[in-house]
């Protein structure tokens, strides 16, 4: 790594790097665990009294664990349907010729560029016409499309570099079209799909306009939304915010610590290799 | 563990979804859904619902809830109204809202389901604002108005009494802080963001020097009047970081009255509700030092509050508006008003209320706000009212934030914006 | 050599295809036909009538639109600037090889995970005027001098920036990453025998390599903070004095407060033909390689 001034000017940026991604989170979120006084105190107590009192009441007043499975399944749903439908036609894509396959996929980028506030008005009108309001299917397929191009773009860049001697070998082995893309591409682009999977399970769990709109049914409610509802016209709950705020975090938090290696070589193995 | 934890989580789940289905099965009640927000004393709601059930075995409500910010939760009533679903029966008014669903068709007719004799029964301020040309479209919940509270224990420590003119709260104010000598003690808070809330705050600065913003007849913008202009310079120059910190210009009711209650600030305004939290004493440091009373006005002219408060609307394409209505009246008779009133703080809007001799012993700070109610004065009522209200709280916001600009330019063009919108209005076909 | 079974491809998309036309592309349509119209909520006897551009006439004299536009130029301009600026120098701490570089990666992408409305709330807290930590560290306990963030119009305007920057510069971090990996080791290992030092070979080799992923990071975020929405919803709602009334949450108050829905059909098809241009014009630059891996 060089000379000692430099080592000691990387570590001073590692720990720059850290403070600045952790510590306003942890600040927020050690809230969670004090109670009101300490909250608002100044000078500021680093030491919270772990005090559970905001998760008690976060759990049993607000049923946080209800909102935490709407999520679950809203979340979890969208990443499967988007993960299927966002590999099939990234192989269509990554086969197609090239001309045709560049007009769609601007096309279908394009469609990711328009701002969600517009296109709310119209889902909402097509999901009252079919009876999907205040349902799972009803937030879940919107999300697919919201989180489709994205997923598509990478999907095809990824099935595009892989060579497609692998795939006439499946066929000759009496594999069929969709049999060799099941049984041999797919196993290998694993790294893609998680990719594309993080993205869009991050964005379903932390989606929250349309959320607000289209769920207005308490049992369907998702977090995002549970948490915006916690404000109240009494003084502003800060610990029991906070302790929402760690709880809905904390699966994706999960996630990150998990797969971190995956997420990171996935995006360069394939997309933006510029 | 974390397997464990989700299967306790479904299993619940199941088991609850299920006593659902059984309860469904056995009495087949009609569904009436009831869309409000989400209420802070979700307790005290449910209970008064759970009473409507056990009354009416052939009904059961379903609640279903949007943000409590007013301006967001009209947003989601109005998608569903507007696109005429026929899903929700019953829904939260706010009492700026039934002049705009009744022209759009969106609140049911109540006029031969309430009676002008019952409506008697009701506070003046309310039953009008619910009222759109010569039609009512809404039973009143409960009450709201701006109110003047401030710090009992302070005043008389200071021998002052409350004060009743702005200047003379800033004087008092003045030698409290000196006495007091305690940092971070302001005079005054308030609600100043720019919202709906920012409206209010201003109409009765403005009101309380003799102005108003629009001609209720003549739909005349009076933005550009003297006496509007003075005011807003007033709040600008001496409240704004002044007598309040200047943080109150990103404060809503929450921030306001947390300051109050940390004990931080002298006067404060806010809604009736305010009562009961600054009075807890797990929340509140100043509970029992706690006085109110009505707004103060400027030298020579009376004071006003902004009415605010709650209503039931009864939803036009609703299939079940007979059954709609039972529920709305059960929720504003007598009984459910006072225990609204006994267990969640609200204000009734019922005068037989205020005479309940329990009520009386209870919450005798509701009788303190009486004089307050009967100073209420509307917001415009408008069939375009949220756009009025966007502009005003534009050109408020404006007018407080930016010292020493010049408030009658702002005035002028915030006016015309304003007009146009009446213009709007005029051209319905009548 | 594979068959190019047009059917088949066509029947793969088709899934993608129908969603993608149902839930975006008939709204988009849908919006464009809106914003041709007068349409307002709250009056439904004024009907719906056709108007042609006079939306768009309208919108181009509107001076709050224009503050709007303005102050969104101005978020997009700072929020990029600094998110790929930090990103970037994230991306090459990330990139060394150390001890304890996978806890380093995982707490660089944790901002990026955490929804929008929970870090809003965090910054409301960061930056209550009160009690919040940034002045207690700036002014220390001298609560006099607080600075309340979220009620000066420029200040507010600069929170909701630093809000954004902190959580997208992980985002940016990643995309840069990912260019980072293609540099070929062997290139640093030659400029190290020639005696370049650190900046000259960040200068010669990692600089023009990781353009192109530098200009991809660019584009998307040019793309999203020009949408910019949730961020000033829920901290300050356009406020105060419309210091933060970004284009995007013009056009929701237009459309869903007040109730034009076709004059806010007409920003949310502006925004989306900037954003589009801006698209293209990249695409232009970065040159095709969209759809190639080995460029």
């Amino acid at each position: 790594m060089g000379k000692l001034p430099n080592k000691i000017l990387f570590i001073l940026g590692v720990f720059l790097a850290a403070a600045f991604s952790l510590a306003p989170f942890l600040w927020f979120v050690s809230a969670a665990f004090k109670d009101q006084t300490q909250i608002t105190a100044i000078p500021p107590e680093w030491l919270p009294s772990f005090s559970v009192e905001a998760f008690s009441s976060t759990v049993t007043q607000h049923g946080i664990f209800h909102y935490l499975w709407n999520s679950v399944i809203v979340a979890g749903g969208a990443t499967l349907v988007t993960i299927i439908l966002g590999a099939l036609a990234g192989y269509a894509l990554a086969r197609l010729s090239r001309g045709w396959a560049q007009i769609t996929l601007m096309g279908i980028l394009a469609c990711a560029m328009f701002p969600q506030i517009a296109i709310v008005g119209p889902v909402w009108r097509f999901l009252k016409f079919m009876g999907w309001l205040n349902t799972y299917q009803g937030l879940i397929l919107p999300y697919v499309a919201l989180t489709l191009p994205l997923a598509i773009w990478i999907l095809a860049v990824f099935f595009r570099e892989m060579p497609e001697e692998l795939e006439s070998a499946a066929l000759v082995d009496g594999c069929t079209r969709l049999g060799s893309l099941v049984r041999v591409i797919i196993p290998l682009s694993a790294p893609g799909l998680f990719t594309a999977a993080i993205l869009t399970f991050i964005y379903a769990w932390n989606e929250f306009f349309l959320a607000l709109l289209i769920m207005t049914d308490p049992a369907r409610q998702t977090m995002p939304v549970g948490i915006a509802l916690f404000q109240g016209e009494h003084t502003i709950p800060w610990g029991e915010i906070a302790a929402a705020s760690l709880i809905t975090t904390a699966p994706l938090i999960f996630m990150v610590l998990l797969f971190q290696r995956r997420i990171v070589t996935g995006l360069s193995a394939g997309a933006i290799k510029g | 563990m974390k397997t464990i934890k989700i299967m306790t989580i479904f299993l619940g789940i199941v088991v609850l979804s299920c006593t659902n289905v059984k309860s469904t099965w056995a009495e087949k009640p009609t569904n009436i859904v009831f869309l409000t927000w989400k209420p802070n004393q979700p307790e005290v709601w449910d209970t008064v619902i759970e009473n409507f059930h056990q009354k009416n075995p052939d009904i059961h409500i379903k609640v279903q809830v949007g943000p409590h910010s007013s301006t967001q939760y009209h947003a989601i009533v109005a998608q569903r109204l507007k696109n005429m679903d026929k899903s929700v029966d019953v829904f939260f008014m706010d009492v700026i809202w039934p002049p705009e669903f009744a022209n759009a068709g969106w609140a049911l007719d109540l006029s031969s389901k309430f009676s002008v004799e019952e409506q008697n029964k009701f506070l003046s301020g309310p039953i009008t604002a619910n009222t759109y040309q010569g039609k009512i479209y809404g039973v009143p919940c409960y009450l709201g108005a701006g109110l003047f509270y401030y710090r009992e224990d302070l005043l008389k420590k200071y021998h002052f009494k409350p004060p009743t003119l702005w200047k003379e709260m800033l004087k008092q104010g003045e030698v409290i802080l000196k006495g007091e000598n305690e940092q971070g003690l302001h005079i005054y808070s308030g609600q100043f963001k720019q919202y709906e809330g920012l409206v209010c705050n201003m109409m009765e600065f403005i009101w309380s020097n003799g102005g108003a913003v629009i001609e209720q007849k003549t739909g005349k913008v009076l933005l550009n009047d003297p006496t509007v202009v003075k005011s807003l310079e007033f709040v600008r120059d001496k409240i704004i970081a002044r007598a309040a910190p200047r943080g109150v210009i990103n404060y809503e009711e929450p921030e306001s009255l947390d300051l109050f209650i940390q004990g931080k600030t002298i006067f404060h305004r806010n809604w009736p509700y305010a009562w009961a939290v600054a009075n807890d004493q797990k929340k509140s440091k100043i509970a029992g030092k706690v006085g109110v009373g009505i707004i103060p006005a400027f030298q020579g002219h009376n004071s006003a509050s902004t009415l605010g408060g709650w209503q039931f609307g009864i939803n036009n394409y609703s299939m079940h508006a007979q059954k709609a209505w039972r529920f709305v009246q059960f929720m504003t008779s007598h009984e459910t008003q006072k225990i609204l009133a006994l267990d969640a703080g609200l204000a009734p809007t019922r005068r037989s209320v205020y005479q309940d001799p329990e009520v009386q012993e209870k919450r005798p700070h509701l009788n303190a706000f009486l004089p307050a109610f009967k100073n209420t004065r509307p917001r415009p009522l408008s069939p375009v009212y949220p756009m009025i209200s966007q502009e005003l709280q534009r050109f408020f916001s404006h007018a407080i934030t930016e010292s020493g600009s010049d408030i009658s330019e702002m005035a002028a063009a915030s006016s015309a914006r304003i007009e146009k919108f009446f213009a709007l209005g005029a051209m319905i076909p009548k | 050599m594979i068959r190019k079974d047009q059917h088949l491809y066509l029947a793969l998309l088709l899934p993608a295809i129908i969603v993608l036309l149902l839930f975006i592309a008939a709204p988009i349509i849908n919006s464009f036909f809106l914003s041709f119209h007068r349409i307002i909520i709250g009056l439904p006897q004024l009907k719906t009538p056709f108007v042609a551009l006079d939306n768009y006439l309208q919108l181009l004299k509107d001076p709050i639109a224009r503050h709007s536009f303005f102050i969104t130029i101005i978020f997009v301009a700072l929020t990029t600037f600094f998110e790929l600026l930090i990103g970037l120098f994230l991306a090459l701490l990330i990139h060394h090889r150390f001890p304890g570089r996978g806890a380093l990666r995982a707490c660089v992408l944790i901002p990026w995970a955490i929804p929008t409305v929970v870090s809003a709330q965090m910054w409301r807290y960061l930056f209550n005027d009160a009690y919040g930590v940034i002045n207690y560290m700036i002014f220390g306990a001298n609560t006099n001098s607080y600075i309340p963030w979220l009620a000066l119009p420029t200040t507010a305007l600069s929170s909701i920036i630093v809000a954004d920057i902190w959580k997208t510069s992980s985002f940016a971090a990643l995309l840069i990453l990912a260019g980072l990996q293609v540099i070929p080791e062997e290139l640093y290992q030659a400029a190290k025998v020639d005696g370049a030092i650190v900046w000259q070979r960040f200068r010669h080799i990692t600089w023009p390599l990781i353009r192109p992923a530098l200009l991809i990071a660019l584009l998307f975020r040019t793309i999203d903070a020009f949408r910019v929405f949730d961020l000033a919803f829920v901290m300050t709602q356009g406020g105060p004095a419309d210091a933060t009334n970004v284009l995007q949450l013009y056009g929701y108050k237009k459309m869903f407060v007040e109730g034009w829905m076709g004059y806010g059909s007409a920003v949310s098809v502006c925004i989306f033909i900037i954003v589009l241009v801006i698209a293209v014009a990249y695409v232009k630059m970065v040159g095709r390689r969209l759809l190639e891996a080995n460029v």
